[in-house]
């Protein structure tokens, strides 16, 4: 019979704890644990639990990475919060407070570069308010030319576009915002609110939303095209990503409230892992393949990171 | 006797680490109203994850009953609001969550 050594040519480590950044491949076995492991890839995309948020909320806007994240505002109450959170990838810790409390804001830019649109704030109801976040506070920056709600958003602090929305009724007007103002860009062919966003300002990806809850359209800074249908089609969902590499979870069908998660690859979407708690109306950032989710109805604190397939994974070998 | 696809517990959900990627890889992990979880019964890892959870184990009934007490709390809530809290955007009435056995 061969022996390990004799097939690969060096020995299994044998080690108290598991090493720290192991190669894909690498076998090892844990003196602690009284287990033999070895590191893989993983063949699908996976959801796992993040820190919780300090405040449990939903309608809040997102921004940044999956382990450099900003969170902001959200209900309840329904006046809407100014609290702001930021996530290193493990936790969440307090960071500025907006100037004007709103839920159903969007978000779109960096932790340490962020930007807050929109939104609505009982009595006072939609609101046109700007903000912008420099790792440390809000400052006001241009308001939108139309105060509206539940609007998707795409780009950074500097380079940004609201898309849809409600105001008065559901919107197709799209805006672009340079740093210092918002500025009237093409229409989405399919006026909606409760959609997401994802991309940049000059390739931007809209999708979902209510009606119609399964449609896509991709900008290219001047005019909207359709895309490829979401399978699932919802709305007060959450994405995050390029225009062609986006990915889109949870939201409701209206009823019931989903766990779907799909991902687009510039013409089609296909069927994700599935996250593991059902919630609409959450924040979102990231990519594709390493999205995070966070917040959401039924109110939550509970985060949730998404990691596309091909990444590692540290197996326990069992069985006989 | 009815063969079982899932098992349930309760949990409280502590943050990172209490569903790792490893794990998620392994099993399928549900979450519901009132710190209700949902994973394969006659699963080894699925078992190990109840433990490493320290997940108090529930029968579907009584998990079921936890679920819709959150349930009909949240819609007790709703009912409750005003006609115009009801029409804010995106103020629908929480539905029914039927557990599967």
């Amino acid at each position: 019979m061969s022996t390990y050594y004799q097939i690969f040519g060096g020995k299994i480590n044998v080690i108290s704890s598991d090493p720290t950044d192991p190669i894909e491949g690498q076998v090892f076995y844990n003196t602690t644990s009284e287990v033999l492991k070895y590191r893989a890839a993983t063949t699908a995309g996976a959801w796992a639990a993040g820190g919780n948020l300090a405040t449990a909320r939903f309608g809040l806007g997102g921004a940044g990475t999956q382990t450099l994240a900003l969170g902001f505002g959200g209900a309840p109450p329904a006046a809407g919060l100014t609290a702001t959170e930021e996530y290193d990838g493990t936790s969440w810790t307090s960071g500025g407070s907006l100037g004007t409390a709103r839920y159903f804001l969007t978000g779109a830019g960096t932790q340490t570069a962020g930007l807050a649109f929109g939104g609505f704030s009982a009595p006072s109801g939609r609101v046109a308010n700007t903000e912008e976040y420099d790792g440390t506070s809000w400052t006001s920056g241009g308001s939108l030319g139309t105060a509206r709600s539940e609007l998707g958003g795409a780009g950074t602090q500097t380079s940004a576009a609201a898309f849809g929305g409600f105001s008065t009724g559901s919107s197709n007007s799209t805006e672009e915002y340079d740093g210092t103002s918002w500025t009237a860009g093409g229409s989405l062919a399919t006026a909606r609110h409760q959609l997401a966003g994802a991309g940049t300002q000059t390739s931007a990806l809209a999708f979902g939303g209510a009606p119609p809850k399964n449609a896509t359209e991709e900008y290219d800074g001047t005019s909207w095209t359709a895309g490829g249908n979401l399978g699932t089609g919802r709305f007060g969902l959450a994405g995050s990503g390029a225009q062609t590499a986006a990915l889109a979870f949870g939201g409701t069908l209206d009823p019931p409230i989903t766990t779907a998660t799909e991902a687009y690859n510039g013409t089609s979407w296909t069927t994700e892992t599935s996250m593991t708690t059902a919630r609409r109306n959450l924040g979102s950032a990231g990519t594709q393949p390493s999205a995070l989710a966070f917040g959401g109805t039924p109110t939550t604190a509970a985060t949730e990171e998404f990691t596309g397939a091909g990444a590692g994974v540290t197996k326990t070998v069992t069985g006989s | 006797m009815a063969h079982k696809n899932y098992q349930y517990c309760v949990a409280e959900c502590w943050g990172k680490g209490f569903i790792t990627l490893s794990d998620s890889t392994k099993f399928r992990i549900s979450g519901f109203p009132g710190n209700v979880w949902q994973v394969p019964a006659h699963n080894s890892d699925a078992n190990l994850w109840i433990m490493k959870v320290a997940g108090s184990f529930k029968t579907v009934q009584e998990a079921q009953a936890i679920v819709t007490a959150e349930v009909e709390a949240a819609q007790a809530a709703w009912d409750a609001l005003p006609e115009d809290q009801k029409n804010r955007p995106g103020n629908s009435r929480p539905t029914d969550i039927v557990l599967p056995e």
